[in-house]
């Protein structure tokens, strides 16, 4: 056992060196990017940059706050006022006055520079930004994979599964979802391209790292902001309610009821289902009302401090109304039909105006639709229920980009111990990189070389999302079946105990 | 197509003289004229519309004699005839080719250029000039052609603030949408005429110029830089075979009253003076202009007076609103703090603070809680 331990010790002692390793490296690969990639292009790519994550909109609406005007007019930047305040000087560059002869410049054309303000849309600065969103979302997924591993090895071990008391066999969770994160070329591409991708990933991760660690001021706070800049994890207060209320992850609580007959150990718990199979013959999980309403409180404060920030920020300008109507009115109205890897703007582009309300309903209805019985499905699961929801959410929402595929994909790792026998995975990684090697191949040949057209790039954004849908349909049917061989597992258990 | 208009001599010719004035905030009155520009664009291509070229080549040559410099010229020629090898004064093209495309055009006039655009390429005009803007091609009923590929239509010029004599086949549809104050339309058609060229070279095989630019040429060529002419010339319908028509109604000052150099030339009011030079600083920065000649002090009390005026209009109205309610106390406190509000210049930096200040919260209420 000694022998075991100090095993275990070392290997311990290891994973975290080589997480950083990997993390730092990711790091120093975007800045290696950075410099010496520039004719990607990335900031101008409809994957990466849409009406509400691209920076050059964001800079456009810093410029016309500058020159006193609403941020809004013009509609070019849909985004929240407080980004606008704390990414906006970033992306100024000012130039260095040089000044040329009239002669020369008679003969040669030459150019002539002021010292005025422009805008700086590669700059160095607002990559700062985003790698270290990105880095802030890694460590941040790392806790809650901490925290799922251990509930993950604890579950396992009261249903009598797993004999020792050391997680063997379970993999870090954790360790991967926040390597696949930082790893992910969505990711990447997201950081060097300098959308606000990054940003809005972080809110959300930190909302769900504070309702797994039970930091409810946290939870709140990534709540509001998420929601704040963008309108879409507003559906994710269902999952972090749970996450307060019923706790983390665990199999079904039949499972419990089943072994409490089996097992006698004293250990202490972290979910409160065991503890609640273990004291009454109830099949109903508690709910801690008290959290949940000490969340809803802080969650109120939160979103009233930024109302009122943004009152301020835009009291000359229109004030809150002008901001609803153009950051959720535009998100919710689909207003710019420029293309991206969604499906909408290629329908809205054929629409009828007199049915144009109609489709509008039904396309942000359908996501409502499958919110509540997701919800009563997974409610034992609230952590793999928000990662259905976003990934629901980005495969419908108004203006996808590839960063919200990197946040559910990482989020996806954080369950590679119950998804371990999802099928079609390969077929999906193909799928998603095939997909995402012929997107900018085939908007290319639409828009650069005429040789294409519409159809090419929106069949690209077709195939992507059903394989989105292949792989949240797969990825739940996992989950469930999971569940399923663990009860199959318990008779079998117990028949041998008794 | 064009070669049926070729033979009858129908040309559409637009001559579109786009005066531009930017008024101070206070008055018109007051605003000096500093500086002339001229953008002179061609959006034909090809060789039966040589005399479309021909006719911006040669305005751009009157007004480089009359005094314009290089450098406030922006010159679009959709084809390349002046830039030619054989060409012995080779003219500063700044626009060419496919570069002549609407979108350019709205750009040069609406100023929304992208970073990479060079000076010469930019129409850095301010408050204190005047633009003359000629633009020639085949044009029609409200529209304007570029390059048989896009049009310009008359709301597209409508929406800047400018002064437009049109000059076309049916000139007088162009500015039908101009509803700006300040812009004189002066045109060389009505609705249903066309304008035709005037005379035919027979070494080159086609028509190089067109009457109504022949004509005002013809009157340039007489000109020098000093002299008085008035805008109010008036066109010989026979000459031209169309009537030229006017519409003054949005523009204040009479046409007898306006001299055509003030357009055409570049003739500015000298000042003498003693002190030393000051750099300007850029118009677009907010700081105030801090340079104590006497030439620049026109535009720093001009601000002055604005920024007075701006805090008059703001005390008057808190004042207003002090002596409604002051009844009810919460108002009063709320008229407080929108009186502190407007007063809070740096809005951004306290909305950084107080986003800063949340983060921190959020990070001691999570440890501690």
């Amino acid at each position: 056992m000694t022998k075991d331990d100090g095993e275990m010790v070392e290997e311990q002692k290891k994973k975290p060196c080589r997480f950083w390793i990997w993390a730092l490296s990711s790091v120093l690969f975007r800045l290696i990017l950075i410099s010496y990639a520039g004719n990607l292009n990335l900031s101008s790519r409809p994957e990466v940059s849409t009406p509400l994550t691209s920076i050059r909109r964001l800079a456009e609406g810093y410029w016309l706050k500058q020159a006193s005007m609403s941020p809004y007019a013009g509609s070019m930047y849909h985004g929240s006022p407080l980004l606008l305040s704390l990414l906006g000087p970033l992306t100024v560059q000012r130039l260095v006055a040089e000044t040329s002869s009239n002669d020369l410049k008679l003969c040669f054309n030459l150019v002539e520079f002021k010292k005025e303000d422009t805008l700086d849309v590669s700059g160095s600065k607002g990559n700062q930004v985003t790698s270290f969103a990105d880095i802030l979302s890694a460590i941040l997924l790392r806790g809650i994979g901490k925290k799922l591993q251990m509930a993950y090895g604890l579950n396992a071990r009261l249903l009598g599964l797993l004999k020792s008391p050391r997680d063997k066999g379970i993999l870090p969770c954790g360790d991967i979802a926040a390597l696949v994160y930082l790893w992910n070329p969505f990711t990447i591409v997201c950081c060097v391209g300098l959308s606000t991708s990054p940003i809005e990933n972080l809110a959300v991760i930190l909302a769900l790292n504070g309702a797994v660690t039970r930091r409810v001021p946290l939870a709140a706070f990534g709540l509001v902001m998420a929601t704040h800049l963008s309108l879409y994890p507003a559906i994710l207060t269902i999952p972090v309610i749970f996450l307060l209320g019923y706790g983390l992850d665990a199999p079904p609580l039949k499972l419990f009821l089943q072994t409490r007959n089996v097992e006698s150990g004293n250990r202490s718990s972290t979910s409160s289902a065991s503890k609640q199979a273990k004291s009454k013959p109830t099949a109903q999980l508690p709910f801690l009302w008290k959290t949940v309403v000490h969340f809803v409180f802080w969650a109120l404060v939160w979103s009233l401090c930024v109302m009122v920030l943004c009152r301020l920020s835009l009291s000359k300008h229109g004030g809150l109304e002008e901001m609803f109507k153009r950051t959720y009115g535009f998100i919710l109205s689909i207003e710019d039909l420029s293309p991206n890897i969604g499906v909408f703007w290629y329908f809205f582009a054929e629409v009828f105006d007199f049915f144009r309300n109609f489709f509008l309903i039904v396309f942000h209805v359908n996501i409502l639709f499958m919110l509540l019985p997701l919800a009563i499905r997974l409610k034992h699961r609230p952590c793999f229920l928000a990662f259905i929801y976003l990934a629901i959410s980005s495969l419908l929402k108004s203006y996808p980009s590839v960063g919200d595929s990197a946040l559910y994909l990482s989020l996806w790792a954080l369950f590679v111990n119950e998804l371990a026998d999802m099928k079609f995975s390969f077929f999906l990684f193909c799928g998603y990189l095939g997909v995402s090697l012929l997107s900018p191949v085939m908007h290319n040949l639409w828009i650069w070389r005429g040789t294409g057209n519409a159809n090419f790039y929106f069949g690209n954004a077709i195939g992507y999302a059903c394989f989105q849908i292949v792989f949240v349909v797969e990825s739940v049917s996992a989950m469930l079946n999971h569940d399923r061989a663990l009860k199959k597992c318990n008779p079998n258990h117990q028949k041998v105990k008794n | 197509i064009f070669f049926g208009k070729r033979k009858k001599m129908k040309n559409l010719t637009l001559v579109v003289m786009l005066l531009c004035y930017s008024f101070a905030s206070s008055s018109g009155d007051s605003t000096i004229h500093t500086n002339n520009w001229a953008v002179l664009v061609c959006t034909s291509r090809f060789w039966f519309n040589y005399r479309h070229m021909a006719n911006t080549l040669s305005l751009y040559r009157t007004v480089k004699r009359l005094g314009i410099p290089d450098e406030r010229i922006i010159l679009m020629l959709a084809d390349d005839m002046a830039c030619n090898s054989r060409n012995q004064y080779p003219a500063q093209v700044d626009y060419r080719g496919y570069e002549v495309t609407v979108e350019n055009f709205l750009r040069v006039l609406t100023g929304r250029h992208e970073n990479a655009v060079p000076r010469s390429k930019r129409l850095l005009s301010d408050e204190g000039s005047h633009i003359l803007l000629y633009m020639t091609g085949h044009g029609g009923d409200e529209f304007l052609k570029f390059q048989d590929a896009e049009e310009l239509q008359s709301h597209d010029l409508a929406d800047a603030e400018l002064l437009i004599m049109v000059d076309t086949c049916q000139a007088a549809t162009l500015f039908n949408q101009l509803q700006s104050p300040g812009v004189l339309a002066i045109g060389s058609s009505l609705k249903g005429e066309n304008s035709y060229s005037h005379h035919l070279d027979s070494d080159i095989g086609v028509s190089v110029v067109d009457r109504f630019t022949y004509y005002t040429l013809a009157f340039f060529e007489r000109l020098n830089i000093y002299d008085n002419a008035s805008l109010n010339r008036s066109y010989d319908p026979r000459q031209l075979m169309s009537t030229a028509y006017y519409r003054t109604d949005l523009y204040q000052p009479h046409l007898s009253e306006v001299p055509v150099t003030n357009f055409f030339g570049s003739v500015m009011e000298t000042i003498h003076t003693d002190s030393a030079y000051h750099a300007f600083s850029s118009r677009i920065s907010n700081s105030k202009i801090k340079s104590d000649t006497p030439f620049n002090q026109p535009f720093n009390q001009l601000s002055e007076q604005d920024v007075k005026e701006d805090l008059q209009n703001t005390n008057n109205q808190n004042d207003e609103l002090k002596t409604e309610k002051q009844k009810c106390p919460y108002s009063e406190m709320r008229a407080d703090l929108h009186e502190k509000l407007k007063k809070i210049e740096n809005v951004d930096t306290m909305v950084n603070l107080s986003i800063a200040v949340m983060i921190l919260v959020v990070m001691v209420s999570s440890s501690l809680l």
